[in-house]
């Protein structure tokens, strides 16, 4: 079992990515796959966040010493990918609840059979 | 002497000028856009003159040092494609001067569109067009389901799940990509790749970043997504236009644009030129089960997107730009085709080409536009489809690539000879159609453009692109006997064929793929090109 006390957490995200991804392909329920979507999205910014981040970096805040500090490119840019996921997120239950109203289903496959020709 | 434009001028005017004039009144903030749009197109043509006459600008934002900047780039592949997308604004703007659906927050949306599309194709830095696509997503959304008929808000909660699945690959190999060269820039990442050991290591990122672009560029199979958007019953036939005009080609040219950043190590030419094939023969194929008439047209974005890629990854040069050009081409007659079809539809109150006729007689102009996109489109003599169509048929090589491009072409002209259905015979209606000048002379002039396009095609491609080839072989006496040959064939197979198997094309048509099955198959897309690489690098 050596190769799950070398995990990092860098591997967990990239686990969490395609847990969500098979969230996505197995779910028929749309709200679970939006949650899924979501957890993708998660795994990646996790991911992301944890680049160049040695275990015992600091945060990037400026009293801290530039060598201690951990790379604040990847923090910078994941509040813009946060903030993006958020919204895109919001969209798709907003989207959802149209559906819902005019379909009453929350199934994808029953969703498709209602659906006007 | 010249005077030096900003680029982020391209991207900001249309920007700043949708959210400064909100508060006019519709009439006047629609002319306002359109005199904007206006100096837009000027703009980024003399940018387009620097570049093609002393080379490619490149601008630092905020003076940071290389490769830590965020990056605009304006060189050959980009510069055209954004007076492109300016010119293609413009027009629609001038276009939709009369139409009564626009309201303001429609107009706000989709300059922000322009903006959006500018920007992806100006951006020189990964991360930027991460988040320009994500903002392109999300309005694109919001345009497709905007008068909420229908399931119309199915398609648009369809198209933005898989495009956000896609982004979160997207993310993610930028990631890997990061962690491994510590750089986002495209040109940094160039030549860092060049200096790694081990090529395999790019492999996990450029499969995850491929696959998200395969996506925004429909190709096989994960095109599913794209008749939905641009054949939606509810988008206006501009955003049809524009989508299918300019936004599939942000998809083909970052396609080229992260082949060139991963070329050191990672040559995948061939799995996209076999994708491009198959993605251009399921299209038509397809098409031709349609009955709708937008959703005919859709379908055949994804068979002329298939061509396109194909030429661009044959490995001739000839090809390559004869693939630059079809995108082009292919802008000019698919908008043109797009906006009639809204309108043809507007007038008859129907959408399947079973319903409508006689529009040459009923609508002249409109019939005229349509007549000279279809022979655009399907690549007849003198028209500019016939050009970069034998641009890319010369970097074929053997019988097995001739017969692959004949098959094309006669599933292209299969397809519209049942489009065109519509243009002859008798029309139903009386009434005079109301004579709207700017919805016919838009018309007309994408239609002139295209048939200019095929006249002037070697000219056009030397002045744009630089290379000069001979187009002549194009309007030869060979050529137009396989063009009549063609177009005799397809007469016949759609008169004897086509027209017996309604039932089999009621099937194909009403085939569905639900959501759970597109993330399959995007999985499956991502295992097959990451599996292709691993073999081969």
């Amino acid at each position: 079992m050596a190769f799950i006390a070398q995990l990092q957490m860098a591997d967990l995200a990239v686990a969490l990515f395609f847990l969500g991804l098979y969230g996505a392909m197995s779910q028929r329920n749309i709200i679970k796959t939006i949650m899924s979507v979501g957890i993708m999205d998660l795994g990646a910014i996790t991911f992301f966040m944890l680049a160049n981040h040695p275990a015992d970096a600091k945060p990037p805040i400026s009293s801290t010493p530039a060598v201690q500090m951990a790379d604040p490119v990847p923090q910078a840019l994941m509040i813009t990918a946060i903030v993006i996921g958020v919204s895109v997120i919001a969209m798709c239950l907003a989207m959802y609840m149209r559906v819902a109203y005019r379909y009453g289903t929350a199934d994808w496959n029953i969703l498709i059979r209602r659906l006007e020709k | 002497m010249t005077l030096s434009i900003p680029l982020h001028l391209l991207v900001l005017l249309p920007m700043i000028a949708g959210a400064a004039g909100f508060f006019l009144p519709k009439r006047t903030y629609h002319q306002l856009l359109f005199v904007v749009n206006v100096g837009v197109v000027l703009i980024a043509l003399s940018i387009f003159r620097d570049v093609r006459w002393s080379g490619e600008i490149v601008q630092r934002m905020a003076d940071w040092p290389d490769w830590i900047a965020i990056k605009l780039v304006a060189d050959l592949y980009s510069a055209p494609l954004v007076v492109l997308t300016a010119l293609f604004f413009a027009a629609t703007f001038l276009f939709s001067t009369r139409a009564d659906y626009l309201d303001k927050t429609f107009l706000f949306l989709f300059v922000l569109l322009e903006s959006a599309l500018i920007a992806v194709f100006l951006s020189g830095d990964l991360f930027n067009i991460y988040v320009l696509i994500e903002l392109g997503m999300l309005l694109i959304a919001i345009l497709i389901m905007y008068k909420q008929d229908k399931q119309s808000v199915y398609d648009a909660m369809l198209y933005l799940m898989m495009n956000f699945i896609a982004m979160a690959f997207m993310l993610l190999g930028i990631g890997y990509l990061y962690r491994m060269t510590g750089v986002l820039d495209l040109a940094g990442l160039h030549q860092r790749l060049a200096h790694m050991g081990n090529p395999r290591a790019a492999v996990v990122p450029y499969a995850l970043i491929m696959t998200s672009i395969a996506v925004k560029a429909a190709l096989f199979p994960l095109f599913s997504w794209l008749p939905r958007a641009h054949g939606a019953p509810s988008a206006p036939s501009i955003v049809s236009a524009v989508l299918s005009g300019v936004q599939v080609k942000a998809g083909v040219y970052l396609l080229v644009r992260i082949s060139q950043t991963f070329s050191p190590v990672i040559d995948a030419a061939p799995f996209f030129m076999l994708l491009g094939f198959v993605t251009s023969v399921v299209g038509f194929l397809l098409a031709i089960a349609q009955k709708d008439i937008k959703l005919i047209l859709a379908y055949h974005t994804v068979s002329q997107v298939g061509l396109i890629v194909m030429g661009l990854h044959l490995g001739s040069e000839v090809a390559f730009w004869g693939g630059m050009y079809h995108i082009v081409n292919h802008a000019l007659f698919k908008g043109l085709l797009f906006l009639t079809a809204g309108i043809i539809i507007e007038e008859y109150g129907s959408r399947s080409y079973a319903e409508i006729r006689g529009v040459l007689r009923h609508m002249p102009a409109i019939g005229i536009g349509t007549l000279a996109g279809v022979l655009g489109i399907t690549g007849a003599p003198f028209f500019n489809g016939s050009i970069s169509k034998y641009f890319i048929q010369q970097g074929l090589q053997g019988d097995l690539g001739g017969i692959g491009m004949f098959l094309i072409n006669l599933g292209t002209t299969l397809s519209f000879v049942k489009y065109s259905v519509i243009l002859f015979g008798k029309p139903a209606a009386t009434v005079k159609p109301q004579r709207d000048p700017y919805v016919a002379g838009i018309s007309l002039l994408f239609g002139l453009a295209c048939l200019a396009g095929g006249l002037f095609g070697g000219p056009t491609v030397a002045l744009v692109y630089g290379p000069q080839y001979s187009a002549a072989g194009a309007l030869g006496l060979e050529k137009i006997v396989t063009f009549v040959l063609t177009l005799v064939i397809a007469v016949a197979a759609y008169l004897l064929i086509v027209k017996r198997i309604g039932g089999f094309l009621l099937r194909v048509r009403t085939f569905k793929v639900s959501f759970n099955q597109i993330t399959v198959l995007l999985t499956l897309f991502f295992v097959g090109l990451m599996g292709y690489t691993w073999w081969t690098v």
